[in-house]
């Protein structure tokens, strides 16, 4: 029993390593999506302390809104255009109606009002768009959708080109927004913000503007996930329920730092995966992705209560 | 005029600490278990016990015990749903390992299950708070709900992966199972829910009760004045847990009649959720109020398309709960974060000064 | 005041069975040093509080006063050093278990409970000394509700000494500063402590409500036989209310003795200039 716990899962990893490849392939594409729902999260979370829980339904619902435009007959790239500006009237509409009536609530009351955004939207978007799957369309956006096949130690691996595609595009939307929030003067405003409301706001900025850029953004970065992700797995409202991958991911990398959403996207994409093959489907029957995530940022969290990237909490009287 | 307090004079602490000091409310509870315990009963319609009485009474048992750990000890939970399923789940293993058990026994007894199991999964709240903790019960959430499926034994080897509730009497009567009468069900629901309300009130109103308070508001303090965190917080895990493990089994048993795992989803756990917001978190009134919203809606809005001659579809009808609900929460949290049991404390404020207007 | 309620207090000499008279020390510091990664909070400091009187602990913004009161009451302990309280040397423990040892403590921002009124909050205090269980509570007749009666008594008894009564069922939340910092005062009183910490009790208010709050402070003590360590700012209540001062300026002590002799010591007097040394 104690060695297949500790002794073959590596064998097998070892003894087929075409195969290791493709398994920390396929995690790294799904890290690479959650990390991006989690900088989301981020983003919100360092500007506003709002715990963003419908980060995960906005991807779906940036998705929804692509596929019915364009299947109401706009070209590709325009359907693209118009769903950036719903989601950024969806940004507006937000700080409108329900940002602003709750500031200065505590962060829980924040955090509830970002679930009753997600069961409005999940309703409201199930009306509209219909509860069906629907698929990405992929191939009018120009992403190649063919393989790429390596034969590494003889074996074989096969990238598909739109994974490639997404993990190029996140990358340089991360490189994007650490290159917008360092250099240019709304960066500074949203970190400011994130530091002191009230200082932030006597040096006259604008609290209102910088939460609808904020959850624009967050709105952009939702339908690049959304793209990507509906390109490998269709789009539907199955895409929430992954979304939660995301929560294990700011546990570990911490609720402000963005290269902490980051590396804990990817690892805990390859991780989980490799947990998966490895160990539980041989050994616990399989679908062990549904809760590994979460118990592995649990037993870290232990240890450390900050996250791996988080600062160390000092409590004060 | 009705709630005239005047005169209503305490001599003595005890009567203070009455649970209804003023004579008016005890005359209203009065009436309210009349109600439940007499004129509903012999009144209510097979679909009104099975869509409306019943299931209130459960989930408002279910969302008391969420508000023992979320709204008293201010640790924040998205794992209700999975220990319902312990309840169950302990429940079903139970009367299938020892049908001579007394049904009611067992099901008391599954809540020491759930309680068990949410103890171990409280840990983690000595040293992890806030946000990072509700994350935490979610990996209890989903490895229960994995649990559930995988183990086999839960369900005794069925192929189909789900448990059948099986006919279990008491004295002669049925009381679970497809023999049993609704009529039956609703009272073993109302009496075990009136029973562990009761001593709830009794938790909540004393020192236990101030103990959670305090860990919730200032820890720090707390524990500067004596109090042991880790005991208090284990302690809130483990009454809720109990209180929801025993709302699950009653989940299965006196109302659904089978279970499958991902009945005990996500969905479910957030339902609980809602209802202790909408209600009012720290308070045992909102529970029921809430509950009586958010079962209540679904049935209101499957009615009034017809009353009112528009053609919607059911799933439409689904769909526009959803909505409401969402947008209901954020109504809530905008106008009174302490829920509707706030809503009935201000409205009773009012009354007891009318028809004066301060 | 009342006289009926001078008599119960003197029935109150509480905890006076740890066998030190009034007079000795009931708490010794001894060269106690804190630091918070490179930050050195108090360097090598000793001194003795005696049973019975009233210490204050003053000093310059930053002098560490706050971070001494903190490892006295069990909430950071120090890298060096020892406390010993009652004749007993305090080990490694949470910060619980220095209140169940008779230490309480009011703080500099207020930390009550807002969620519960003044009486829940003030009942609070009377934690370590409730003793029975969940169970009893989940039954409420019988044991569980007389001991809440008899520990109502007695919070209501320091609810008449801090004259709170018409404030007693309000959230804490809503109350003005002045009376918060006074149920505070109170729920530190509710514990029956042998030490009474007070950070900053007077902070912030004017000079009635300081005069009440002085007032206060010296009941307690004559009445209750309560030691009482505080930090204070107001150099005219340090003077007026205690028996013995020690100094502190950049984690260090500076002077130690009665407020005459802090007062003319040439080093307290350069602190308090800004003098550089």
């Amino acid at each position: 029993m104690l060695s297949e716990i500790f002794v073959e899962p590596f064998v097998d990893m070892v003894s087929a390593p075409d195969f290791l490849m493709q398994v920390l392939w396929e995690g790294l594409v799904s890290g690479i999506l959650y990390a991006l729902i989690a900088l989301g999260f981020v983003l919100i979370y360092r500007s506003s302390r709002i715990f963003n829980f419908a980060q995960g339904i906005m991807v779906v619902f940036a998705a929804l809104t692509l596929v019915g435009l364009h299947e109401a007959g706009v070209p590709a790239w325009i359907s693209v255009v118009l769903t950036l500006g719903v989601m950024f009237a969806l940004a507006f509409t937000v700080e409108r109606v329900v940002l602003r009536p709750l500031v200065g609530q505590p962060d829980i009351i924040l955090f509830m009002a970002t679930i009753g955004i997600t069961l409005f939207l999940i309703g409201f978007g199930e009306i509209i768009f219909g509860g069906e799957n629907k698929v990405m369309i992929t191939e009018q956006l120009g992403i190649p959708t063919d393989s790429v096949v390596f034969e590494p130690f003889g074996g074989l691996l096969i990238l598909e080109q739109k994974d490639i595609t997404a993990a190029a595009i996140a990358a340089l939307l991360v490189v994007g927004l650490l290159l917008f929030l360092n250099k240019t003067r709304m960066g500074r405003a949203i970190r400011a913000l994130g530091d002191d409301h009230q200082a932030a706001m006597s040096v006259g900025i604008s609290l209102q503007t910088i939460w609808v850029l904020v959850w624009f953004i967050a709105g952009i970065i939702a339908l690049v996930t959304g793209i990507a992700w509906g390109a490998r797995a269709g789009v539907s409202f199955a895409l929430e329920v992954i979304a939660y991958k995301a929560l294990p991911v700011l546990m570990l990398g911490g609720l402000e730092s963005i290269s902490g959403a980051i590396v804990g996207g990817l690892m805990i994409g390859m991780l989980e995966k490799l947990f998966e093959i490895y160990w539980g489907q041989p050994l616990l029957g399989g679908n062990t992705e549904t809760w590994f995530a979460f118990m592995l940022a649990l037993v870290v969290l232990l240890f450390r209560p900050q996250g791996l990237f988080g600062e160390r909490i000092i409590e004060r009287v | 005029m009705f709630y005239r307090t005047a005169g209503q004079f305490k001599t003595s602490y005890t009567a203070d600490q009455a649970l209804f000091p003023v004579r008016q409310d005890a005359v209203l509870l009065i009436v309210i278990l009349a109600f439940a315990w007499i004129v509903f009963p012999l009144t209510a319609s097979e679909f009104a016990f099975q869509t409306l009485l019943i299931p209130i009474l459960i989930y408002s048992l279910a969302a008391l015990g969420l508000n023992i750990l979320t709204g008293y000890a201010g640790q924040l939970s998205l794992g209700t749903g999975a220990f319902m399923g312990v309840g169950a789940y302990a429940c079903y293993k139970m009367v299938t390992l020892m049908p001579w058990m007394n049904p009611i026994v067992a099901i008391l007894l599954s809540g020491v299950f759930s309680a068990g199991i949410g103890v171990v999964f409280g840990i983690p709240s000595l040293r992890i708070k806030g946000f990072y903790l509700a994350i935490a019960t979610l990996a209890a959430q989903f490895f229960l709900v994995w649990l559930f499926e995988k183990w086999a034994w839960l369900y005794n080897y069925n192929a189909s992966g789900a448990i059948q509730v099986p006919n279990l009497d008491m004295f002669g009567v049925y009381v679970s199972g497809p023999q049993a009468t609704s009529f039956t069900q609703y009272y073993v629901v109302l009496a075990i829910v009136s029973l562990l309300t009761w001593i709830c009130i009794n938790l909540t109103r004393g020192r236990p009760g101030r103990t959670w308070k305090a860990t919730r508001d200032m820890d720090i303090a707390a524990e500067l004045i004596g109090i042991d965190l880790m005991r208090s917080k284990l302690t809130a895990f483990a009454v809720s847990s109990y209180i929801v493990g025993v709302a699950g089994a009653l989940f299965v048993f006196m109302w659904r009649g089978a279970a499958e795992p991902n009945l005990f989803d996500i969905p479910l756990s957030f339902r609980i959720l809602f209802i202790a917001i909408i209600g009012g978190l720290g308070s045992v009134l909102g529970n029921y109020l809430g509950a009586i919203l958010i079962v209540g809606l679904p049935v209101v809005l499957g009615i009034l398309p017809e009353a009112l001659g528009l053609e919607i579809t059911s799933a439409t009808v689904e769909h526009l709960n959803v909505m409401i609900v969402g947008g209901l929460i954020i109504f809530f949290l905008i106008i009174e974060p302490h829920g509707l049991a706030q809503l009935w404390r201000l409205i009773r404020e009012k009354l007891i000064i009318w028809p004066f207007p301060h | 005041m009342n006289v009926h309620v001078q008599e119960d207090m003197s029935r109150h000499i509480l905890r006076a069975d740890d066998g030190i008279a009034k007079g000795e020390d009931l708490l010794k510091v001894e060269n106690i040093s804190l630091s918070f990664g490179g930050v050195k909070a108090i360097t090598d400091i000793s001194f003795d509080i005696k049973k019975g009187e009233i210490r204050a602990i003053i000093g310059p913004n930053g002098a560490g006063k706050t971070s001494m009161l903190n490892v006295i009451n069990g909430f950071y302990f120090p890298q060096e050093g020892t406390i010993t309280f009652r004749g007993e040397k305090r080990r490694r423990a949470r910060p619980s278990e220095t209140a169940r040892d008779g230490i309480a403590r009011t703080f500099q921002n207020i930390a009550l409970f807002k969620g519960m009124s003044t009486l829940d909050n003030i009942m609070t205090g009377r934690i370590t000394l409730q003793k029975r269980n969940l169970l009893w509570h989940a039954l409420w007749k019988g044991p569980a509700e007389r001991e809440e009666i008899e520990h109502r008594e007695a919070v209501e008894r320091i609810i008449d000494f801090l004259e709170i009564e018409h404030i007693r069922k309000t959230p804490v939340g809503r109350l003005p500063y002045g009376l918060q910092k006074r149920v505070e005062l109170g729920r530190a009183l509710a514990a029956e402590p042998a030490l009474l910490l007070l950070d900053e009790p007077m902070a912030g208010m004017n000079l009635e409500e300081k005069a009440d709050m002085s007032r206060f402070i010296l009941d307690v003590n004559q009445q209750y036989g309560t030691t009482i360590a505080l930090i204070e700012h107001d150099m005219g209540v340090v003077m007026d209310l205690s028996d013995r001062v020690v100094v502190l300026d950049y984690g260090k002590k500076i002077g130690d003795g009665t407020p005459d002799e802090v007062r003319n010591n040439p080093d307290v007097i350069d602190a308090y200039l800004g003098v550089p040394h």
